[in-house]
């Protein structure tokens, strides 16, 4: 299922985010729990899983219309929160050419989850980037409105534990690149930051500056050995 | 429609901010880059997913057995490189121990 096929098409990349639909199921029916709890119209609730599409920042921003915060606030908190983007967008941009057009869709579905598999896909291109991306983008939008729907009767994800599905997920990806001492450094190093870091700031922003130092720190240690 | 104005104004904001960000960061492929910053955007994949694990594992309530189930999954993933190992023994690691604790 995960194994990438020999020419990396819209239903391979569609596939290989299967897995991660356990995970990602219970958490779109708890956004959707938490949206309606915080006074969202199912309209509305629907509406932010469709445009903004971004799991985090909209369980954020849920909490946020339930506290009344200022809407200026809850956008800011959505940009730091999806700013990591960023760097998924430029990672993937070396992989993959994109005409205008191309560019102005795959962006509107890009994800962790469709990032992490698709970076690590050998030949990658934009049938699979786009499978990838739809996979997760019909999960989260249909479990949005079953949650809207009949989200009381669904259990709590934490009590169902399917969260750990989400870490597994990122080690499967992350274990395949560690070959070398380069990588194994860089891996240490940013755990370990992520974790400091996790303690005093918001998640997006943990993986926005931990991206950015880890891969500044791997690209001076393996510019610095070649260049020795 | 009970949608209030300022609620759907938000939404799209929301959308706004988070497009641009996906958007800029596809629209720069074609920069030419250096030794350096093309090395960067290599290791960007490893530094990200570090960080999407540890914080998620070490800060749960549960982080012992995650923990364990990681470490396991990171066994298999090492010996057999198949995701679906990983997930699947690490899942069932992490399940059996929720059921004895």
């Amino acid at each position: 299922m995960t194994t990438a096929a020999s020419s990396p098409s819209f239903s391979s990349g569609f596939r290989a985010i299967v897995p991660l639909w356990l995970g990602v199921a219970p958490f779109a029916v708890a956004y959707a729990v938490t949206a309606k709890a915080s006074g969202l119209s199912l309209f509305e609730t629907q509406w932010m899983s469709l445009s903004v599409f971004a799991g985090a920042s909209q369980f954020a921003a849920a909490g946020l219309f339930g506290q009344g915060a200022a809407p200026i606030s809850i956008i800011a908190t959505t940009a730091v929160l999806n700013v990591r983007h960023l760097l998924y967008g430029l990672s993937l941009a070396q992989k993959v050419p994109l005409t205008v057009g191309q560019r102005l869709l795959a962006a509107q579905f890009l994800t962790d989850e469709a990032y992490g598999i698709s970076i690590s896909a050998p030949g990658l291109n934009l049938a699979y980037l786009l499978g990838a991306e739809l996979s997760l983008y019909t999960v989260w939008n249909v479990f949005t409105l079953l949650g809207s729907l009949i989200g009381a009767l669904v259990p709590d994800p934490e009590k169902l534990g399917v969260g750990i599905v989400f870490p597994l997920a990122f080690l499967g990806l992350l274990i395949p690149q560690l070959v070398g001492r380069v990588p194994l450094i860089v891996a240490a190093l940013s755990g370990l930051l992520a974790w400091g870091l996790s303690r005093v700031l918001p998640g997006g922003v943990v993986v926005l500056a931990t991206g950015i130092l880890g891969a500044l720190a791997g690209a001076w240690l393996s510019t610095r050995s070649e260049r020795a | 429609m009970s949608t209030a104005l300022p609620v759907l104004l938000t939404l799209l904001g929301m959308w706004a901010v988070t497009y641009a960000a996906r958007l800029s960061g596809l629209s720069l492929g074609h920069l030419r880059l250096s030794a350096f910053w093309l090395a960067f955007l290599r290791f960007v994949p490893i530094s990200v997913f570090a960080a999407l694990i540890v914080p998620d594992v070490v800060n749960s309530a549960d982080w012992p057995r995650q923990l364990l189930a990681c470490a396991v999954a990171t066994l298999l993933l090492w010996r057999t490189r198949s995701l679906a190992w990983g997930i699947v023994g690490g899942f069932t690691v992490y399940w059996l121990l929720r059921q004895v604790s």
